[in-house]
C-alpha cells in the first residue's frame, strides 16, 4: 500500500527529472546550432574549392563505392565508462588512427586531389570538428534518452497508486 | 586481406547529401569493410525512399555502427522508422544539410520529450 510519503517522494523525483530534462533539451539544442554553424562554415570551404579547382573535383565521383577497395575509418567512437555513475551511462569519444596505408588507413584528402589546396584543408578542420560535437550531441542525447525513459516508469509508477 | 582485425571502437555511418557525405569522410568518418559494405550514401535527387529506409535499416542491423548521421530532410522521409528505433545504440542524430536548416521541432528525440509535459497530463 503507498503512502502519503513514497507518493511525495516521487513527485518530488519526478520534478528533479523534469528539470534535468530541460537542461538536456537546452544543451542538446546548443550542440546541434553548433554543428549547423560548423557543418556550414565546412560547406563554405567545400565550396571555395569547387569554385577555385573546378565543380568536378570535390563530387562524389571521387568518394569510393562497393566496388572499391576496403578500407578502415580513420576516426572511430570508443566508448568510457562515467566515474560518477558507471552502471547507467556511458560515454563516448573519439578515437583517431594516423594515417597508415599498408594496414588500410588512407589519407581521404588524397582522393579529391594530391595537393590539396587550403580552403579545402580548412575544409577538413571544420568536419573534424563538426565530428567532435557529433559526439558531444549523442552523449547528451542518450542522457536525454535515459531521463525521458526514467520519467515514463515514474509517470506509470505514479499514475497505478 | 586483413585490414579489420582487432579494431578498437565503433563507426560513425553516415547518409545524406553529396556535401554532407564528402565532408564527413573528409573528417575520417568513411569505412568500406571486407564485406565491401560502405557506412555511408549519398542521397542524390533520383534516390529513392525505400532506399533511404533499407540503408537506415542496415545501418541499424549492424554491429559495428555506432552512431548514424543522417540529414533531418531526409530523416522526414523515414520518420516512422526513425520513430520505432528507441534503443540508444545506435543513436541516430538528425543533423541539418546546407540547404535545410536545423528544425528543433522535427527531431525525433525532442518530440518524445515534448509528449512528457502533456498538458493534460499535468492537470490530472
Amino acid at each position: 500500500m503507498p503512502t502519503a510519503e513514497s507518493k511525495e517522494s516521487a513527485g518530488q523525483l519526478l520534478d528533479e527529472l523534469y528539470l534535468d530534462m530541460f537542461h538536456l533539451i537546452e544543451e542538446h539544442t546548443k550542440c546541434r546550432i553548433n554543428i549547423e554553424r560548423t557543418n556550414a562554415s565546412g560547406a563554405i570551404l567545400l565550396a571555395r574549392t569547387k569554385y577555385q579547382q573546378g565543380g568536378s573535383t570535390i563530387s562524389t565521383a571521387q568518394i569510393p563505392t562497393e566496388n572499391s577497395g576496403e578500407f578502415n575509418a580513420l576516426c572511430r567512437v570508443v566508448s568510457r565508462t562515467r566515474d560518477v555513475d558507471p552502471k547507467t551511462s556511458m560515454e563516448i569519444s573519439i578515437e583517431r588512427h594516423m594515417v597508415d596505408k599498408e594496414n588500410g588507413y588512407v589519407e581521404p584528402l588524397h582522393w579529391f586531389s594530391v595537393l590539396p589546396p587550403m580552403s579545402l584543408r580548412g575544409a577538413v578542420l571544420k568536419f573534424k570538428d563538426c565530428i567532435e560535437l557529433v559526439v558531444e550531441s549523442t552523449n547528451l542525447q542518450r542522457e536525454l534518452n535515459t531521463v525521458l525513459r526514467s520519467i515514463g516508469k515514474l509517470r506509470q509508477y505514479v499514475a497505478r497508486q | 586481406m586483413a585490414l579489420h582485425s582487432a579494431i578498437r571502437g565503433k563507426l560513425i555511418s553516415v547518409i545524406g547529401d553529396e556535401d554532407t557525405c564528402v565532408g564527413f569522410l573528409l573528417g575520417g568518418v568513411g569505412e568500406i569493410n571486407k564485406n565491401r559494405h560502405p557506412n555511408f550514401m549519398v542521397v542524390d535527387k533520383n534516390t529513392a525512399v525505400s532506399e533511404i529506409e533499407d540503408c537506415f535499416k542496415r545501418f541499424l542491423k549492424r554491429d559495428d555502427i555506432d552512431i548514424i548521421l543522417i540529414n533531418q530532410n531526409y530523416a522526414e522521409l523515414i520518420r516512422h522508422v526513425i520513430d520505432a528505433h528507441t534503443s540508444p545504440v545506435p543513436a541516430v542524430l538528425e543533423i541539418p544539410s546546407k540547404d535545410h536548416p536545423y528544425d528543433a521541432s522535427k527531431d525525433s528525440i525532442l518530440r518524445r520529450a515534448r509528449g512528457m509535459f502533456n498538458p493534460e497530463d499535468l492537470v490530472r
